[in-house]
């Protein structure tokens, strides 16, 4: 059934069941795949999407329950400061390997550094704790946040 | 980067960095094609079966299903790297809970699942394997009936349960005469799951010729493209292998996952077929870390000197032999350790159990060993009273040393390894470390490694397009590791040219030379080699068309940098790589492109050294060495072990790119540590207790050190590509290993068991 | 409603009459647990009863009495950052803050959360330690039930068929501390054993609540504990025996976390911890 969802700013008709999910509408209708399917189950962080401003799960969040909420993707944060000193932090300090978390983890961050602009290392390793990475043992994702942040500064 | 400054040894960020970070990476899940219809498996409920028949009417009658196969539908094709014993789909029999025992393609993920699970399958259980111990007593079920005839890459005599033996001898028995001190052990590590974030998965697309192209989640195009043809019965050249950006692989995507399946659904439908694994699914069927149960012994005389050792495995290997019997040689190649001994024995016996199979995984066997080893080395210089780290000094491979059974070691720093841990972590004082708070204990202690980085073969094309830049292809699959970059770079040294100006073609197997995989920490070196001389034919054809045109003899003429070339000691006398392949393109010999393929030659054993039976890698590769210092806190109240610091160095020959070099450190640190303090496959009889990221737990930021400090060291590898080797997995080695040996120092106990959970570590402190 | 199945009312009542009235309907708060048992195949509901439109379900609302009513809807985030639940109530903020993870804790709801009842998440002990009440509503109206009563076996509630939870009720915070212990495998995880623990102070002495998660059916407490503790708060002697209490109290099973023997081992040796830490937190006041 049509659902109109609002996506990146924009209102977009989308068709979904009962069960389908944020992230199956968002990969499968939309092509939207920054957001991935790790787990299925909110635990591997690498959906997150902000709804609302706040990053929050696209596999936990069923489409249905999500009209008429403000949904944004990493792909509609590409014109995002903030996002543009995470991006190029990330590229920079190393923080990214495979690549696969590194959607969701720019999310968390993103929205870490909206409500926090200075963070304290310990600050941002909480701020990461629900985004998983297999790769990096974290120690670059943090430093390429804290390098952001400094980034931010006057 | 500016022209001059230099590729090789740069911290650069990831060739493909940009499309990560924006979210445009595609990943195998993210690959749509026109038509393309969903897949889905069906796993087997019991861990050992007969199958007796299957009913597929209710799957076929949900809406948008097109095909249902099952093990009927399938030809009897084998497949498997060092034993070929494992059908596409169970066939006849299933062996392990989980395993695929049908398959459905339809229009949507959610038809084909609820089909998958509407086809009904009768079976005849039999008694399910579940120990290594239970597959060798004598009245054991047998779990492959035919394992005698099944083709072996090597064959030891497997019989009954029994896939594969190994031994390895070097050295003197009576050598443990001369020990003053001798410590044994029975130790046991846990399987673990790799977790790479991205499930496996694969897309299969069929042509009207019966051609297919299959993009899938791997770690070797090529070994994707074997084993389907393999399994399908399928002539290689019919099959098209392509790799998208894979979501780190770990060992995990080495070997097949479901590709054979795809593309039977794909030829089945005559449509593009896509096959994501749940998170579930990916834990229960794909492949883990070995569990190992060891018998380890150590000698050393009362000055700390290492004498004599023997490790003696039993390698659960599940139910297929996968990459088993190369795991149980290696972790036995590896079992002395960095070190001299006079006599070192080590032999093991790989068994096949109704679990799923374990196959590579970062380390392929040496964590295992390692865990058991050095902590013997702490132990003896816990009862001689010395620095450990100084016993291992004592006795550790110097440069021109030879490895346990006569292997080369090309480049050693070893030793620079530990001066640099020491220095940086300060070791010399680790006794006056305070711990942080009251009711913890805090200890700091060390471990020692090497490991290979090698390995059969690989080949390299580069070619010079006609404005001069040049596009790099080596069938190397990046999972995430950054061997694109490293090649880019090598590439762009060699050649002297700016690093945009190099690029690396994607895997594909019809365009792509053979590359065996992106394992045995290999890439770098093995491939890095090829590409340095593929570029130096590349050198050779512009050097001779750069002396035709400046009427000069080409020995005269130098690379600059640039993407120039002219004559030595006449700065005005160059042409560019523009203008050379201008002329090779249009006028003069036809187009630059330089190739070169390798395959690993030098021997592992020399056998006036060693006996070896049944060892599967007979030319194995260069060793690379790491020694690791940790510092830890134990909280009294609970168990619970936190790691505050840790210090990793790693002789990695050349660093082609330190800030790729650091990641591979740092990472496997904390694989590593996952896999000593936590993690653990747990089975609830035949069946995977914690398949699910909610049961199964790794790491998070706030469970990892921020304090992981990656010391480089370089002793160039004589002929590694600028001196390098390989860094992928010497990281992780002896992470357990050195914690536990710091709990036993803060604790006075030793543990013999991984992980070493609060539970583990509480009962041993209050011996319950 | 577009999508068939799919309701959102806007009114308590509207909830409890259509989840009376639709067969194999289930209530959806955050959606972190039922969606995740819809993904995984072990929940297949007929229909769904969103809460997300209800205004009154969403935040904490100061009562007459000093109290707090905190709505079913209302987010761990913000119960773990409403620095209103001082005192003996900060028990709850502190188990909100450990609830996994910093995104999940934006999704999760403390309806859904108690609702699915898990004995190793956290609110359970939080809320039996703070004192708090359930508020369940059906079609027939509300009723409220004490959080020591409302927690009845694994992931069994007091609610009935076609009853949801619609709040928490928070007696007034009483000076003195509220904290909250969890050990568990990783940083978020649910927990191996946990220690929930509230303790007044006034003039005439202390009292104290304490209950342990993850280590029994429901949350685990013990007259005798909170009686020992409240009377010999600075005792060791007391807190260690208050400890063996709850050991005895709770009925551990062997999880892929931990063994049961692991964990009445560990419970004496948390609650010390606690009562040390919240003697300490006293002290400092």
């Amino acid at each position: 059934m049509t659902l109109a969802l609002s996506i990146n700013g924009r209102i977009r008709q989308v068709q979904a069941g009962l069960s389908d999910t944020l992230l199956t509408v968002l990969r499968d209708q939309l092509l939207l795949t920054a957001a991935k399917r790790g787990c299925n189950q909110g635990v591997c962080g690498a959906c997150t999407v902000l709804i609302d401003g706040r990053p929050q799960r696209a596999c936990l969040s069923l489409a249905a329950n999500c009209e008429g909420a403000a949904i944004t993707t990493l792909e509609g944060l590409q014109r995002d400061a903030s996002m543009a000193r995470l991006q190029k932090a990330f590229a920079a300090t190393g923080a990214v390997q495979c690549g696969f978390c590194t959607p969701g983890v720019l999310v968390s961050a993103h929205a870490l550094l909206s409500h926090n602009a200075d963070p304290r290392t310990d600050e941002i390793r909480a701020g990461l704790s629900g985004n998983l990475c297999r790769c990096s043992g974290y120690r670059k994702i943090v430093d390429a946040v804290a390098e952001a942040a400094k980034e931010a500064k006057p | 980067m500016s022209a001059t400054a230099k590729a090789v040894g740069a911290a650069l960020p990831r060739a493909e960095v940009r499309e990560k970070v924006e979210g445009r990476a595609q990943y195998i899940a993210d690959l749509y094609r026109p038509g393309m219809l969903h897949g889905a498996v069906l796993g087997s409920p019991h861990a050992h079966a007969r199958i007796k028949r299957y009913d597929t009417s209710e799957a076929l009658a949900v809406p948008g299903v097109h095909a249902v196969l099952t093990g009927d539908d399938f030809g009897d094709h084998r497949m498997g790297a060092f034993v070929k014993d494992e059908h596409a789909i169970a066939k006849g029999k299933v062996r392990y809970v989980g395993e695929p025992v049908a398959a459905v393609a339809a229009e949507t993920e959610a038809a084909a699942k609820l089909a998958a699970r509407l086809v009904s399958v009768e079976y005849e259980e039999l008694p399910a394997i579940l120990s290594p111990e239970a597959a060798l007593a004598p009245d054991a079920a047998i779990i492959h009936e035919d394992v005698a005839s099944y083709f072996k890459v090597f064959d030891t005599g497997s019989t009954a349960n029994v896939c594969s033996r190994t031994s390895l001898t070097e050295g003197d028995a009576a050598a443990w005469d001369r020990c003053d001190v001798i410590v044994e052990g029975r130790f046991a590590t846990q399987p673990q799951a790799h977790v790479s974030l991205e499930p496996c998965g694969a897309l299969a697309e069929p042509d009207a010729t019966g051609r297919v192209t299959l993009w899938s989640a791997n770690q070797s195009v090529f070994r994707v493209q074997a084993n389907v043809s393999e399994s399908l019965g399928l002539p290689m050249a019919q099959l098209r292998c392509l790799t998208p950006r894979v979501g780190a692989g770990f060992g995990n995507k080495m070997e097949p996952h479901i590709q054979p399946i795809a593309v039977k659904l794909a030829l089945a439908t005559g449509r593009p077929v896509k096959l994501i694994l749940t998170r579930e699914e990916d834990f229960e069927i794909v492949r883990a870390r070995h569990p190992f149960k060891l018998r380890v012994r150590t000698g050393a005389l009362k000055d700390g000197t290492l004498v004599a050792r023997e490790v003696e495995v039993l390698l659960d290997g599940g139910a297929y032999a996968d990459d088993s019997p190369g795991v149980l040689g290696y972790s036995l190649f590896m079992s002395p350790g960095p070190y001299r001994f006079r006599y070192m024995k080590a032999s093991g016996t790989l068994v096949y159990t109704n679990k799923l199979r374990f196959g590579a995984f970062r380390g392929f066997g040496n964590p295992q060993v390692s865990f058991a080893g050095e902590q013997q080395i702490d132990e003896i210089a816990a009862r001689l009273g010395l620095d450990p780290l100084a016993v291992r000094e004592k006795s550790m491979l110097r440069p021109g040393d030879k490895w346990f059974g006569g292997a080369e070691v090309g480049s050693n720093g070893l030793e620079e390894c530990i001066a640099r841990v020491k220095a940086a972590s300060g070791w010399a004082k680790r006794a006056e470390l305070e711990p942080s708070a009251p009711g913890r204990k805090r200890a700091m202690a060390a471990a020692c490694t090497a490991h290979i980085s090698g390995l059969l073969a690989t080949g390299a094309i580069v070619r010079m397009l006609e404005d001069g830049s040049i596009v790099l292809n080596t069938g190397a699959v990046d999972i995430g590791q950054g061997s694109d970059t490293a090649l880019t770079q090598i590439c762009a040294e060699a050649l002297k040219v700016p690093i945009e100006r190099v690029r690396l073609a994607s895997p594909d197997t019809d365009g792509s030379p053979y590359n065996w995989g992106t394992t045995a920490s290999r890439v770098t070196y093995t491939t890095g080699r090829a590409v340095v001389a593929a570029a130096l034919e590349v050198e050779k054809q512009i050097k001779q068309h750069a002396s035709e045109m400046l009427e000069c003899d080409a020995a005269d003429l130098e690379l600059r940098p640039g993407g120039r070339v002219g004559i030595v000691g006449v700065p005005d006398k160059a042409v560019s790589f523009f203008e050379v392949s201008a002329r090779a393109h249009w006028a003069r010999g036809g187009p630059i492109i330089g190739h070169n393929s390798l395959v690993f030659e030098k021997p592992s054993v020399d056998p006036k050294r060693a006996i070896a039976v049944g060892l599967p890698f007979p030319q194995i590769g260069a060793f690379a060495f790491g020694a690791l210092v940790v510092d830890i806190e134990i909280d009294e109240t609970t168990g619970k072990i936190e790691v505050k610091r840790a210090w990793s160095a790693a002789d990695v020959g050349r660093a082609i790119n330190p800030l790729a070099v650091e990641g591979q450190l740092e990472g496997a640190f904390v694989q590593g540590m996952g896999l000593a303090l936590n993690e653990e496959m747990v089975w609830d009889g035949p069946r995977l207790a914690n398949p699910t990221l909610m049961d199964y737990k790794v790491p998070t930021t706030l469970d990892s050190p921020h304090e992981i400090h990656s010391i480089i060291v370089e002793a160039p590898e004589p002929d590694g590509p600028f001196g390098a080797k390989g860094v992928g997995e010497i990281g992780i080695n002896v992470v357990p290993a050195a914690i536990a040996n710091a709990a036993a120092i803060a604790l006075g106990k030793r543990f013999n068991a991984l992980p070493l959970t609060p539970e583990r570590v509480l009962r041993a402190m209050l011996g319950k | 409603m577009s999508v068939p199945g799919f309701h959102r009312p806007k009114s308590v009542e509207d909830a409890a009459r259509l989840l009376a009235e639709t067969d194999g309907a289930r209530c959806l708060s955050g959606g972190a647990t039922l969606v995740a048992m819809m993904n995984a195949s072990l929940a297949e509901p007929k229909a769904i009863v969103s809460l997300a439109g209800i205004p009154e379900l969403a935040g904490i609302a100061e009562l007459a009495n000093g109290g707090f009513r905190i709505g079913a809807m209302t987010r761990h985030a913000a119960t773990a950052g409403d620095a209103r639940l001082a005192g003996t109530l900060a028990v709850l903020r502190d188990a909100a803050r450990q609830i996994a993870n910093p995104v999940v804790r934006n999704m999760g709801t403390i309806g859904g959360s108690i609702g699915f009842a898990d004995p190793a998440a956290d609110y359970p002990p939080a809320l039996v330690a703070a004192n708090a009440e359930v508020e369940i509503a059906n079609a027939a109206g509300r009723r409220r039930v004490a959080a020591r009563d409302f927690f009845v076996d694994w992931y069994t509630t007091a609610c009935g068929p076609g009853e949801f939870v619609t709040g928490v009720y928070l007696p007034p915070p009483r000076p003195g501390a509220g904290l909250y212990k969890k050990l568990a495998r990783v940083s978020g995880d649910f927990a191996i054993a946990s220690v929930a623990l509230s303790a007044a102070k006034d003039a005439n002495g202390v009292s104290i609540r304490i209950a342990v998660g993850g280590c029994g059916p429901r949350p685990i407490r013990a007259d005798a504990a909170d009686a020992l503790l409240s009377a010999k708060f600075g005792d060791a002697a007391a807190a260690a025996a208050a400890g063996e209490a709850l050991a005895a109290a709770a009925d551990p099973v062997d999880d892929v976390r931990a063994s049961a023997e692991y964990r009445r081992l560990v419970i004496p040796r948390l609650v010390a911890e606690t009562v040390a830490h919240a003697r300490a937190a006293l002290e400092a006041r």
